[in-house]
């Protein structure tokens, strides 16, 4: 139950999503009518330089949409007024989508968050000796560049099968309003 | 393309687009299957979007999605101009366009609900040229209507096309 009086400026509201697949593109592709075979055929991503599949710019608003159903229970509690977001990193399958909304400001019954949507790609993992123990699509296609490197978006942790190598940036930032009702 | 003519486009482009409406319409049937697939992708079970078709089911805030590039290409394929004399389309290459932002906004807006015939009609926003990386933006002003001529959701999509493409 969210009620205005529950909420507080700085308070975040996260949900995840690590299932993008190939068949789920498909089956956007179908569902919203963009047909571009860059999100749904490697051989044609290649051509344009991609080195894969990408998902959708708009299928990744989806989720910050879902997050917002779910926080209001799907108009229990209120409704959706306004969500912007600037499409600015590539998703890709195997990319766990990370969407998080941090309240910015209450008026009235109008609560305004910042949007942020990061994507977590696993690389691969390295044993002791430096050798790879598992790769992944990212890896194997090459989806990191000089650039992300650069950037230091490119960064290791500890996990039980080794030393694991993954790129974490921002794919879409934006901004959402929602009315509580009460 | 000469970085002059890229300059000179982009002035051109600038004049004409800011403001003006953008003719025709781009029509969406809006189908049971299609508003419970769309759910189902974002993993939605409330019956309000995905239960039987004979309850009444609306489409998730998602959907938006399936109106907007859709209608945006559709309005945007036949979009003519005369630039000296010439007619030109917007795209002078469509594979330089991006996609960089969207904005919806539902207030005083009415749900999609299964069946809906939804029209959509866009003009031009703002429109603007960075000198750095020679891209040119406008903005896409679209309103989204039902068969009744209620809204269902207003929308600003931020349209970006590299050098060479206008």
């Amino acid at each position: 139950m969210v009620k205005i009086a529950d909420v507080k400026v700085g308070q975040i509201i996260k949900n995840e999503f690590d299932q993008i697949t190939r068949d789920l593109l498909k089956d956007y592709a179908k569902a919203s009518g963009d047909t571009n075979p860059i999100h749904t055929n490697d051989v044609v991503a290649e051509k344009a330089g991609l080195n894969g599949v990408i998902a959708h710019g708009l299928f990744s608003f989806g989720f910050v949409t879902k997050l917002f159903e779910d926080f209001l229970e799907h108009g229990k509690f209120g409704t959706l007024i306004e969500i912007g977001v600037e499409m600015r990193g590539m998703v890709r399958c195997g990319d766990t989508l990370i969407t998080e909304a941090k309240i910015t400001k209450i008026e009235g019954n109008r609560v305004y968050f910042d949007v942020s949507q990061t994507t977590i790609t696993n690389v691969d993992i390295k044993g002791k000796d430096g050798a790879i123990v598992k790769q992944f699509e990212a890896g194997e296609r090459g989806y990191i560049s000089e650039k992300d490197i650069k950037k230091g978006l490119v960064k290791t942790k500890e996990v039980s099968e080794g030393i694991l190598t993954y790129r974490e940036r921002i794919a879409t930032p934006g901004s959402a309003i929602v009315e509580l009702k009460e | 393309m000469e970085p002059e003519e890229i300059k000179k486009n982009a002035e051109f482009l600038i004049k004409e687009l800011s403001g003006k409406d953008i003719p025709g319409e781009a029509k969406l049937n809006c189908r049971y299957k299609t508003l419970t697939k769309f759910a189902n992708i974002y993993g939605i079970t409330d019956p309000k979007y995905v239960g039987p078709e004979e309850d009444g089911i609306i489409a998730c805030h998602g959907f938006a999605n399936a109106f907007t590039v859709k209608s945006f290409y559709s309005l945007l394929i036949g979009f003519k101009l005369v630039q000296d004399g010439k007619e030109r389309t917007l795209l002078l290459n469509p594979g330089k366009l991006l996609h960089a932002g969207n904005q919806y906004n539902w207030e005083n807006c009415v749900d999609i609900k299964n069946g809906d015939k939804l029209t959509v009609t866009a003009k031009w926003g703002k429109a603007w040229f960075v000198e750095k990386n020679k891209m040119f933006f406008a903005e896409l002003l679209a309103t989204v209507r039902n068969q009744k001529g209620e809204v269902v959701c207003n929308v600003k999509s931020n349209l970006g096309i590299r050098p060479g493409g206008y």
